[in-house]
């Protein structure tokens, strides 16, 4: 079905990044339509999804996310069950939200920034890439976002992560919570190590850009119930009233290509897989960094027979995340995680320094999750009933604390997204990856992080220790259409505009060059202003 | 020489006491700027202070505020200290034409000639010109002649000034003073009469203003707020709460947050003190009070099936998805009543369920020196947390009052539509365009009459 051009520009994607670009576009006076994969629904639906799970079911954050089945995202039943097609030494197990707002309606509001060590990784140690601009570059970006996002952190210089900025944090920082106030002590006393508060997408003390202050309920995940944290989809309704056009439940399946291999239209899938073709100007896919290359790769045609964007080949290589580890720790004395945030501060120090030549460098994070759903579990198989049962479950939740071991990953352009033969609900390709964290997270984990989570482990006192077995993700998808000045071995340039179709942008992680240990979104957001300050510019040039 | 120097000298200390002087007036009229709230309508949400330009809506229509600030060309600033007492006191403005009574200049006659005098220094010396021109208020036929306030002026506007009550105390003097005068309470607290003229006899016994009711202030314990202490009071004009009774939402929040939070203890004691003297001849003569209704609640029953389930538990679901995060799974709030309790409530338990009605649709803003209040809307703002339609609100709200609040009251997807609309509208339009065809329609026979009558 044809359909006449709605807006000069199409933004596919409504998560965080496809949102901040619109409201550029609008604040620019140029119209914008948005096409959503997923459905649109209200936050109310989504916290009573939640309440209604099995407690067994509550510590997963897709399970009040079902897929439909025309978008499926990965999830343990329903739709999306074995959507991804997964192979290789490390499990690319991710999850993320194919419904409009995306995956931040689920993130925990983490906004670490980059430092410049971390965007030169190939000139100073001789890995990686470097990226196409350094840090200073970044830096305006990141303050935008950071006041777009409205983010919380400390005023003091010592505290901030990095502590090279232009303007101090919209709002002041959250205070920690008892768990939190001690870890801080006994890292800083036996062992010298600096937890600081996160920089986070979280109202503190006060509302800003009309939602609520946080009242640290610790509900942040699988999501914040009164809009406290940022999401995409506090973003929806104030876009449509600036005049941008949502169209949910619209899975674009195709790129389309002109004679002069520009960008001529997108076509998407309705419901009833009736198909619609969109014609525009310039077009903007900022669907995370596992569909956008899976939409590239789908839409390989004569004049692109790799795909789009894909004359480098490097479209869906590079896939990177944050290799973690927990190191679960039961205590002699109560900490009590569960006061505040879910995420409010971390170790980053310990992601810098000359041996990121040798390893990988790593962030180690009190994770403030209540323990509370996970122990109680522990406690049932005591064989406990009644008041013992109480108390077991108790001390265990005061008594109890992960940490988190996040590293760094090298891009590697053999972990690689692919088409895989088995289809979705519209008969769309399921995305193959095949993985492997590589020697030199392997490296960091044998001489580095495991053995500071070790000394962690004997600070805090700990009686009991355990580790997961495997390198589980962090749920931050990169590289997958890596940045990059030379069009032979990089999919986009600095404004994340594609070296192969001059009005076609990828913004977002995967994009990004090197992954450092903290997450990724306020990176992604950052590339998102780049990328839209560039877009308004070319369309008002069109 | 010596007579010069001692000249300058003296010269210079009159300056100087007279520069003390003005200083201490100008502090005095900026007083009673905030006392008198003027910047809540003068003044727009990103605006300069007192440019105007905010509609004022109004049962009759939106009305403009206009630019107050000592501007020549768009403000005040080219009139006499008279000038301005008329057009705070007597409602006329430099150009003779009368001003709309959306301008409380009948609470504002009670101010006294030094008060006006310390006002008029504020503004005058104090405010920063703005040269900009507020647009201008249209109201429909026949409230947009101005001169009809001629008429309702010599029915309504008491003589200017304030006559102290020898058999009371001072502070009850001071009290009544601020209450009628610069706080003028009784413009939203009064029911008002079909010509939109408060009415003495049912003085604060409470009104509808738009989609809000400025509930009974008086100190009747079961209609009024009798129950509340002077310390209540002092309590809930400083910081816009009570706990376990009331908070403050609406144009109450504004008050608060632009005006009573500033006010001295002394004068917020008064205020009170007068207040708590206040009767209310209507009020019933047993019964509970709004502050008393209903109890910590919880119902489960519902739970497993989706939001969207259409069945008898929709009004529960609601609850749970929209309000519960805050308020609670029994309705209890927090323990610090940061997050209210839904029971022993005004907004509740009131017999008038308005202000449940809009403080879901419109939500909660305040700030005072305890920190920000944000309550966010439930309406088609883009910044609602839900966009709730009228049904959901009206099925939520009685779920809220038949379990948390004054059960015997029950809210209509009409009434929300109302609410939703502004409030209720007055019929004075249609009074009044009836009224003057009326007449017209009388003076036509009458001609008529006449004209035969001659003829014969």
């Amino acid at each position: 079905m044809a359909e006449s051009s709605l807006s000069p520009v199409v933004i596919v994607g409504t998560g965080v990044v496809g949102v901040v670009i619109a409201e550029q576009l609008l604040d620019a006076g140029i119209p914008v339509l948005m096409l959503e994969a997923g459905p649109r629904v209200s936050r109310a639906e989504i916290v009573e999804n939640y309440r209604n799970l099995p407690l067994a079911a509550k510590g997963n954050p897709i399970e009040c996310y079902p897929s439909r089945p025309w978008a499926p995202h990965p999830e343990p039943a329903g739709a999306g069950k074995g959507y991804l097609q997964l192979s290789g030494t490390d499990s690319y197990a991710q999850s993320y939200v194919r419904y409009a707002g995306g995956s931040t309606w689920h993130w925990a509001g983490t906004c670490w920034r980059l430092t410049p060590a971390d965007m030169q990784l190939h000139s100073r140690y001789g890995v990686g890439r470097d990226w196409a601009f350094d840090y200073a570059t970044l830096e305006p970006y990141y303050t935008r976002a950071e006041y777009q996002l409205g983010v919380c952190g400390p005023d003091d210089q010592a505290l901030q992560w990095p502590p090279q900025r232009s303007k101090p944090y919209p709002m002041p920082a959250l205070p920690f919570g008892p768990g939190e106030a001690r870890f801080t002590e006994v890292v800083r006393e036996k062992l010298g190590l600096n937890n600081i508060p996160t920089a986070q997408a979280r109202n503190s003390g006060t509302s800003y850009d009309d939602r609520p202050a946080c009242c640290g309920n610790n509900n942040c995940v699988p999501v914040c119930p009164i809009g406290a944290k940022y999401d995409g989809a506090t973003a929806l309704s104030r876009l449509e009233a600036r005049g941008a056009v949502i169209r949910d439940n619209a899975v674009v399946w195709r790129i389309e290509t002109n004679a002069q291999n520009r960008i001529e239209a997108v076509h998407y899938y309705d419901p009833q897989r009736q198909s619609h073709r969109v014609s525009g100007t310039l077009f903007i896919i900022a669907c995370n960094g596992l569909e956008t290359p899976k939409l590239l790769l789908m839409s390989a045609d004569g004049r692109n027979p790799d795909g789009i964007a894909n004359r480098s080949g490097q479209v869906g290589r590079n896939m990177m995340d944050h290799p973690q580890i927990t190191m679960t720790v039961t205590l002699e004395e109560p900490y009590w995680a569960g006061v505040g945030p879910v995420v409010n501060s971390g170790i980053m120090e310990t992601s810098q320094g000359d041996f990121r030549a040798e390893h990988a460098g790593a962030y180690f994070r009190f994770n403030n999750f209540a323990r509370n759903r996970f122990v109680t579990f522990d406690a049932l198989q005591k064989g406990l009933v009644g008041k013992a049962l109480d108390e077991e479950i108790r001390r265990m939740t005061a008594c109890t604390a992960d940490i988190v071991l996040a590293h760094e990953i090298l891009p590697d352009a053999n972990n690689r997204l692919t088409l895989s033969d088995k289809k979705d609900g519209l008969g769309l390709p399921k995305p193959a990856i095949h993985y492997d964290v590589g020697d030199y997270v392997r490296r960091s984990l044998e001489v580095y992080s495991l053995p500071i989570a070790n000394r962690i482990a004997d600070a805090m006192g700990a009686t009991h220790r355990v580790f997961s077995k495997q390198f589980n993700q962090s749920k931050h998808i990169m590289g997958g259409t890596i940045m990059g000045l030379d069009p032979a071995n990089s999919v986009v340039d600095a404004e994340c505009r594609t070296h192969d179709h001059p009005n076609l942008f990828l913004p977002g992680g995967g994009a990004m060059a090197s992954t450092a240990c903290g997450n990724s979104t306020l990176t992604m957001v950052a590339l998102a202003f780049k990328a839209a300050d560039a877009i308004v510019k070319q369309a008002q040039e069109a | 020489m010596l007579k010069l120097k001692q000249l300058a000298l003296s010269l210079l200390l009159i300056g100087g006491a007279a520069q003390a002087n003005d200083d201490a007036l100008i502090k005095k009229g900026q007083y009673l700027a905030i006392a008198s709230d003027c910047t809540a309508c003068h003044t727009t949400e990103h605006g300069q202070p007192f440019a105007g330009g905010k509609a004022i809506d109004s049962p009759v229509g939106q009305i403009i505020a206009t630019n107050i600030t000592p501007s020549n060309t768009a403000g005040i600033g080219t009139y006499t200290e008279q000038q301005f007492a008329d057009a705070l006191r007597k409602g006329v403005r430099a150009d003779g034409a009368r001003l709309y009574p959306a301008m409380p200049y009948t609470a504002y006659a009670t101010l006294t000639d030094e008060d006006v005098h310390a006002l008029y220094a504020y503004f005058m010396s104090a405010v920063k010109p703005v040269d900009r021109v507020t647009e201008q208020t249209h109201l429909p036929f026949p409230l947009n002649l101005r001169v009809s306030l001629f008429f309702w002026n010599a029915l309504f506007l008491k003589a200017p000034g304030y006559t102290p009550d020898a058999t009371k105390s001072e502070a009850w003097n001071r009290g009544r003073y601020l209450v009628d005068g610069a706080t003028h309470c009784s413009t939203c607290h009064t029911p008002r009469g079909m010509l939109m003229q408060e009415k003495p006899r049912e003085a604060f016994t409470g009104a509808q203003v738009g989609a809000w009711y400025a509930p009974n202030i008086t100190a009747n314990a079961t209609s009024g707020i009798g129950e509340w202490s002077q310390d209540d009071l002092v309590t809930y004009l400083k910081t816009g709460r009570l706990a376990g009774k009331a908070q403050a939402a609406g144009s109450m929040a504004e008050a608060i947050t632009h005006s009573f939070q500033y006010l001295s203890e002394d004068d917020l004691a008064a205020i009170a003190e007068y207040m708590r003297s206040i009767g209310d001849s209507s009020a019933p003569a047993s019964g509970s009070s709004r502050f008393q209704q209903g109890n910590a609640a919880n119902s489960t029953a519902f739970r497993g099936a989706p939001l969207t389930f259409p069945d008898d538990h929709a009004g529960a679901r609601l609850y749970s998805g929209n309000c519960a995060s805050c308020h609670g799974t029994l309705a209890q709030g927090t323990k610090d009543a940061f997050y209210p309790s839904l029971f022993h409530n005004s907004a509740t338990g009131a017999a008038n369920p308005s202000n449940l009605i809009a403080t879901i649709l419109f939500g909660v803003q305040r700030h005072t020196a305890e920190g920000d209040v944000y309550m966010p809307p439930f309406g088609a703002q883009p910044s609602a947390l839900n966009h709730l339609d009228d049904r959901q609100i009206a099925t939520l709200s009685n779920w809220i009052l038949h379990n948390y609040g004054n059960a015997d009251v029950t809210v209509s997807p009409e009434q929300v539509a109302e609410s939703r609309r502004g409030g209720p509208a007055s019929s004075l339009v249609m009074f009044a365009q009836a009224g003057i065809a009326a007449g017209a329609l009388l003076l036509a026979v009458l001609i008529i009459v006449v004209w035969r009558r001659r003829r014969r």
